[in-house]
């Protein structure tokens, strides 16, 4: 009560504090003149009373400060009247504080930008409701069983060598769902696959999910128009229908909201369009996305691979779904763990259909699903922490720069200081009144930095996701934990750069301050011993942490430039690159292989093309088929593991991989019952020991696989398969016989401006054929370097910021200096000091305080740079070239930031110097 | 001549003020003349401590100020006691009895 009735009357006497000022006057002289009057009753004269009363009680206008000081509100008020006098001071001195406001922005701005960036990637929560009850599944075993078939959807942490997934079959989603003491829900989900979208203008590829009837209702996720995904969709012989993501809905609909009821095809089966869901929800996984979503029941109708294979849903061994639960309030993540971890086991050994053994021991882990669902954290976290690295860096850089900044001014304000001070102003208040200032300036710098950093975030986020093939969902849009997080760096980066000279501030010595005529040139020798030091350290600080900023961006730029001089072992100049996919359309095996055939003919018609070929996948785009083989002539049932590719007619050529020995595919070998492979020169060298492969038969090891005996026709030089860190592995080259197809087209121009035209190749064989993941071979490249790039193009922009930054520093000392010491200048070329001696005096100053930095920078980053470590390639943590490069380039400009102070230094005029006494 | 006026031990004016105020409602002045004459000028308030503390047993609710005029007709404010603060008042002096009567005995004991 007392406390509300305290806040009231405080905030009425600051709002109406003219009024409260005036109450309290009349209250005090009221009490004074009572008091006189007293007075005169003894005899004294009314001028006599007032004086007496006076003495005895103090003026009115100290009674007023003390009754005043006794509020709360009076802080308030002293703090507005130390933020409107930081205003006005820096108002007068405009230069300073737009200098002052710009680094801060830059500072603060890079912080925020790269936060917002790293709460976007792995801090925002899953946009659903409660999210922190969501549990993903995960199986463990010892061993694998042989006719396990699983998938690596669910976006579960993937553990080189453990035998691990999130992936189960239908039949224990059957059975998880039975345990409803445990779960308040219990969701599926799975990859959709491509999917081949017609009935909406030309086809296009999409990517979905199949959820199962509970997924949004159990999410708590709704729609923006029409419905969700109900249970009543999930039923066998339900209705088709598929919901849309709200960002595809507004890409490839316009936003028309017309869209519900309408009928398109995915993969050549009518689906009705029921809703859009939500614009916050793009998937359970933060920061990816998928176009539509469809019910669980439709799996069939949209993968025919499945048809073909004659592999069902609901078989024991196809572990295709990933299961989300939602645990019920009152049950601990531990009894969910043991009671999950029986029925898995109970279901998964002695089930109707086993698919393990005792001895395999499987096990089932509950991970709460903001963590178990990686995302896209794991491809961007290391990038992101280096960058946060940086630019943290550069805020102390930052604040340095502006800590010996206010220094310099302090020295200036010396006298108004001192003046306070003599006027019986506290240190405390002192000390306050510049910590106001110099708090304004970084909150100044914060407004304007945030808009920066807003900007530069959803840049970045744009960038990202631009060299993702499929969409990312990233959303940088700044939330309370962005906020706080400006106003902590706000707030401590004020505190830490105007502490210093806030406490100098407060330590002047009133007396030789105010009697000093000129500036603080005379002030005690003693104290400006103290602050050279001070200002040193800084500049010093600044030039090391620059290093290590330097250090840092030079060891990135070399490894992508390392990686850029790979040879990758072909040609990857004017080669065009798309997808195709016409199983989803409806073809078979037999007129694929026509249609390839076909089209690779017309193709190579085009004027401007070289050749033309395809393959089961695009070289150098992280996409890896590796296979168990067995070796004619090796033991028997032994195998060998090899990298291996599908490719069409002409595809040695095409590419530009050299033929080494034999011959390459010719048309008749895509065709004929007699298989064939070519082999690159590692497989020859390390399974056939020098051997020649020509002739050599391999076996496969799967039971269909092994009817197929290939023998090896020709051998081809090593080329880079999915990556170019990788060293080359052996690899053998088959004639593509089914499935998808990545063409690739050689053109004597670019590569580009071919795209029109094969679309309407394409379009003119089959409307619903659509292109995918068209790209050039350069750009593939380009986004597999894409976290190389995104860290040595944004450390080398800090970098560069961090030199600037430490020669601005280097030059304020320095023309500080050289300002200060004008007089002493003056003496000594009065006293016959050579104009060069003096020049030499100044910059051997600005070269030692480099040097000093350089070398603690180095021995910094020294220390540092290891945690670059598997990010770097041909180039060692300690590269000597990088470290060396970098000490020269700042010493070449420190050389020119200290020139200008040191040429105004030769040029002092003694005569004018000295007049200043 | 009179001793020195007393410094207040900490916190016994805001008591003091109270207690005066008990009797009739007055204006700082009269509080701060009736305090010295009870105390027979042992204490004697300054108007900077006085209104200091009538701002924050205002502030807390155990007085209410109203301006009146006076005899010699100006404005002042007067003070009233609330039902708080005569709980308060009460609250005060039973404890102030207790600590004084227990120092005394420990000054007379030793």
């Amino acid at each position: 009560m007392s406390l509300l009735r305290n806040i009231a009357t405080g905030l009425r006497s600051l709002v109406r504090r003219n009024k409260v000022n005036r109450e309290l006057d009349e209250e005090l002289s009221a009490y004074l003149e009572m008091a006189a009057v007293e007075k005169m009753k003894l005899g004294m004269s009314r001028k006599e009373a007032l004086r007496a009363v006076r003495l005895e009680q103090g003026t009115p206008e100290l009674t007023r400060e003390v009754v005043r000081s006794g509020s709360w509100e009076s802080v308030v008020e002293n703090c507005w009247r130390d933020l409107r006098f930081a205003a006005r001071m820096l108002r007068k001195a405009p230069g300073f504080t737009a200098v002052a406001v710009l680094t801060l922005a830059l500072g603060i701005g890079a912080n925020t930008a790269i936060f917002s960036l790293l709460n976007a990637v792995m801090l925002k929560t899953i946009p659903v409701s409660r999210p922190a009850q969501l549990v993903i599944l995960r199986w463990s075993a010892h061993s694998r069983p042989q006719n396990l078939g699983t998938s690596s959807y669910g976006d579960c942490l993937w553990v080189p060598g453990a035998i691990q997934s999130c992936s189960f079959s239908f039949p224990m989603y059957k059975a998880l769902l039975a345990h409803t003491d445990t779960f308040s829900s219990v969701l599926a989900m799975a990859d959709a696959g491509q999917l081949d979208l017609s009935g909406n203008g030309p086809a296009s590829m999409v990517g979905g999910e199949l959820v199962s009837g509970n997924y949004f209702e159990a999410l708590g996720v709704s729609s923006a128009l029409g419905r969700t995904i109900r249970p009543s969709d999930d039923r066998a012989g339900a209705p088709a229908v598929v919901v849309l993501n709200f960002g595809y809905w507004q890409r490839a609909f316009g936003g028309a909201a017309d869209v519900i009821a309408r009928t398109v095809r995915l993969n050549g089966s009518p689906f009705t369009i029921a809703g859009v869901i939500d614009p916050r929800f793009t998937r359970l996984t933060p920061g990816k996305s998928h176009d539509l979503w469809i019910p669980l029941s439709q799996a069939a109708s949209v993968r025919p691979s499945w048809n073909e294979q004659r592999r069902h849903v609901d078989e024991p061994t196809n572990w295709w779904l990933a299961i989300i639960g939602r645990l019920k309030p009152e049950v601990s993540l531990a009894q969910a763990q043991a009671a999950t971890n029986l029925a898995f086991r109970n279901e998964a050994l002695h089930g109707a259909n086993p698919v393990f053994k005792d001895a395999d021991d499987p096990q089932v882990a509950l991970l709460p699903a903001q963590k178990g669902l990686v995302g896209i954290r794991q491809y961007y976290d290391q990038p992101i922490y280096i960058l946060s690295a940086a630019v943290a860096i550069i805020l102390v850089i930052v604040c340095a720069n502006l800590a010996a900044l206010l220094l310099a001014r302090a020295t200036a304000r010396e006298k108004e200081m001192a003046v306070r001070l003599a006027l019986g102003a506290g240190k405390g208040q002192i000390i306050q009144q510049l910590l106001t200032e110099s708090l304004l300036l970084s909150f100044a710098g914060a407004a304007l930095g945030i808009l920066f950093a807003d900007w530069s975030a959803q840049a970045l986020a744009a960038f990202i996701s631009r060299n993702a093939y499929s969409t990312l969902f990233i959303d940088t849009r700044p939330d309370a934990r962005v906020l706080a997080f400006a106003v902590v760096v706000t707030l401590l980066t004020g505190i830490l750069f105007g502490l210093a000279p806030a406490f100098r501030g407060s330590r002047i010595n009133v007396g030789p301050a105010l009697k000093d005529s000129y500036g603080g040139s005379t002030a005690a020798p003693k104290a400006t011993g103290r602050r050279i030091g001070l200002g040193s350290c800084l500049v010093v600080a600044q030039v090391a942490l620059s290093v290590v900023v330097l250090v840092g961006a030079g060891l990135l730029v070399r490894t992508l430039t390392n990686l850029r001089k790979v040879n990758p072992g072909f040609d990857t100049h004017n080669v065009l690159l798309f997808g195709i996919n016409p199983t989803l359309a409806g073809y078979k095996v037999e007129t694929i292989q026509t249609l390839y055939r076909e089209l690779q003919a017309r193709f190579a018609s085009v004027p401007g093309v070289i050749s033309a070929t395809y393959s089961s996948d695009t070289l150098l785009s992280d996409g890896l088929w590796t296979s168990e083989v067995h070796i004619e002539g090796q033991p028997k049932d032994s195998t060998i593991r090899t990298d291996m590719l599908a490719v069409g007619p002409e595809f040695f050529e095409t590419m530009r991989l050299p033929l080494v020995g034999g011959r390459t595919f010719s048309n008749s070998d895509l065709q004929s019952e007699r298989a064939v492979a070519v082999v690159n020169r590692t497989f020859a060298q390390r399974f056939l020991g020098g051997k020649n492969p020509l002739g050599v038969r391999l076996g496969g090891t799967t039971p269909s696989d092994n009817k197929i005996e290939r023998e090896i026709v020709g051998i081809v030089g090593d080329a880079k398969y999915d990556n170019l860190r990788k060293s080359v592995e052996p690899t053998a080259y088959v004639p593509l016989q089914e499935g998808a197809a990545y063409f690739a087209i050689r053109t004597s121009t670019q590569a580009e401006a071919l795209v029109p035209t094969v679309r309407q190749i394409v379009a003119s064989f089959d409307e619903n054929l659509p292109l995918f993941k068209v790209t050039t071979q350069t750009e593939t490249i380009d986004r597999l370097l894409f976290n190389e790039r995104l860290v040595a193009q944004l450390s080398s922009v800090f970098g560069g910021l961090a030199l600037v930054l430490a020669c601005v520093g280097l030059y304020g000392l320095l023309s500080y200096e050289v300002a200060r010491r004008t007089r002493e200048i003056g003496i000594r070329t009065a006293l016959g000091a050579q104009r060069r001696e003096i020049f030499r005096l100044v910059l051997r100053q600005g070269l030692t305080l480099t040097i000093f930095g350089a070398v603690v920078g180095i021995t910094a980053a020294i220390g540092v740079t290891r945690y670059l470590g598997s990010l770097l390639y041909g180039v060692a943590a300690t590269d000597p070239l990088t470290f060396v490069t970098i000490a020269l380039t700042l010493l070449t400009v420190a050389l020119l930031a200290g020139y200008i102070p040191s040429r105004r230094a030769m040029r002092v005029d003694p005569m004018v110097a000295l007049r200043y006494e | 001549m009179p001793d020195k006026p007393s410094d207040l031990v900490q916190g016994t004016l805001d008591m003091l003020i109270l207690k005066t105020l008990s009797l009739q409602p007055m204006h700082g002045y009269g509080i701060s003349v009736r305090i010295e004459q009870i105390s027979k000028d042992v204490f004697r308030p300054n108007a900077g401590s006085l209104f200091l503390a009538i701002q924050r047993l205002e502030r807390d609710g155990l007085i209410d100020g109203e301006w009146k005029p006076t005899e010699n007709n100006r404005r002042a404010r007067y003070y009233t006691l609330t039902a708080k603060g005569r709980k308060r008042l009460d609250t005060e002096t039973r404890e102030w009895g207790r600590q004084a009567a227990a120092i005394a005995r420990i000054l007379e004991a030793l």
